[in-house]
């Protein structure tokens, strides 16, 4: 499994936070913790579930005073601290259906002075590929995107 | 956050969940119109796998075909992945964001330690 992502066809993102790889994973994990940044500004955070084992689910509500709740939720599939986290992520509309299903991959690796965390956002084509941990989104997001705005 | 064309947006992510479709798309993205024969010539399926992949994009809204006497010819949409560009922005924007967040609530969390 190749983590390293030396072609951008995803959604990628990259921050480096001086806290520990530990103490930056365990924002992910705890419920209590997660309710401090999950929610955008403005909004409140429910963390309605979070079993944070492979195969657990997750779920998260966000909460406007002005506007209507929207939850998103989906299933951890690796649970490697301090080092790997990935889970499913959908939005859900106001009827708890949930929309197109991606995978969340994040990595957070020590550097000096604090954690390199990489975040990877793409959709996975089927269950055999899914399986073998290895994405299918071969083009993905960014590079359909690239092409698309230059045409 | 707004879940607008969120359908259309599925039948857009179904599509591209296919890697023959995903090529069949950047071949018409980047080549302009070309017939049905050039776009499946690259692609070592048969013409009725071509065909279904071509429904498919064109079902989601990616492909317009035109017939000009016996060619037929297609092209991507105009805007053909708008939906999906919205739907990478408005991520990229929610985690960009969260990711300030998170950055605040470690400083928050995490005892200063002095560097010597």
């Amino acid at each position: 499994m190749n983590l390293d992502t030396q072609d951008d066809s995803r959604l990628t993102l990259e921050r480096t936070i001086p806290t520990s790889p530990q103490d930056l994973f365990q924002l992910w994990v705890d419920p209590t913790q997660v309710a401090r940044w999950w929610a955008p500004d403005g909004y409140q955070c429910l963390v309605d579930s979070l079993d944070a084992r492979p195969g657990g689910r997750w779920r998260t509500i966000l909460q406007h005073p002005s506007s209507k709740q929207i939850a998103i939720s989906g299933v951890y599939r690796t649970i490697e601290p301090p080092r790997l986290l990935t889970f499913t992520w959908a939005w859900e509309d106001e009827h708890g259906r949930r929309g197109h299903e991606t995978e969340v991959r994040v990595r957070f690796s020590p550097v000096p002075g604090g954690t390199r965390l990489l975040l990877i956002q793409q959709a996975f084509e089927n269950k055999s590929v899914r399986d073998r941990h290895n994405f299918g989104w071969s083009a993905g997001f960014d590079r359909l995107t690239r092409i698309h705005a230059t045409t | 956050m707004v879940r607008s064309r969120e359908t259309s947006l599925d039948s857009v992510f179904a599509a591209l969940a296919d890697p023959t479709r995903r090529a069949i798309l950047e071949r018409l993205l980047t080549g302009g119109e070309l017939t049905v024969g050039e776009v499946a010539a690259p692609f070592d399926v048969t013409t009725p796998a071509i065909s279904r992949h071509l429904r498919v994009l064109e079902h989601a809204g990616l492909i317009e075909r035109r017939t000009e006497r016996q060619w037929r010819y297609l092209r991507a949409s105009k805007g053909a992945l708008s939906a999906l560009e919205d739907w990478v922005s408005r991520q990229r924007r929610h985690w960009a964001a969260a990711l300030d967040r998170l950055e605040a609530v470690a400083a928050a969390t995490t005892p200063k330690r002095r560097k010597s």
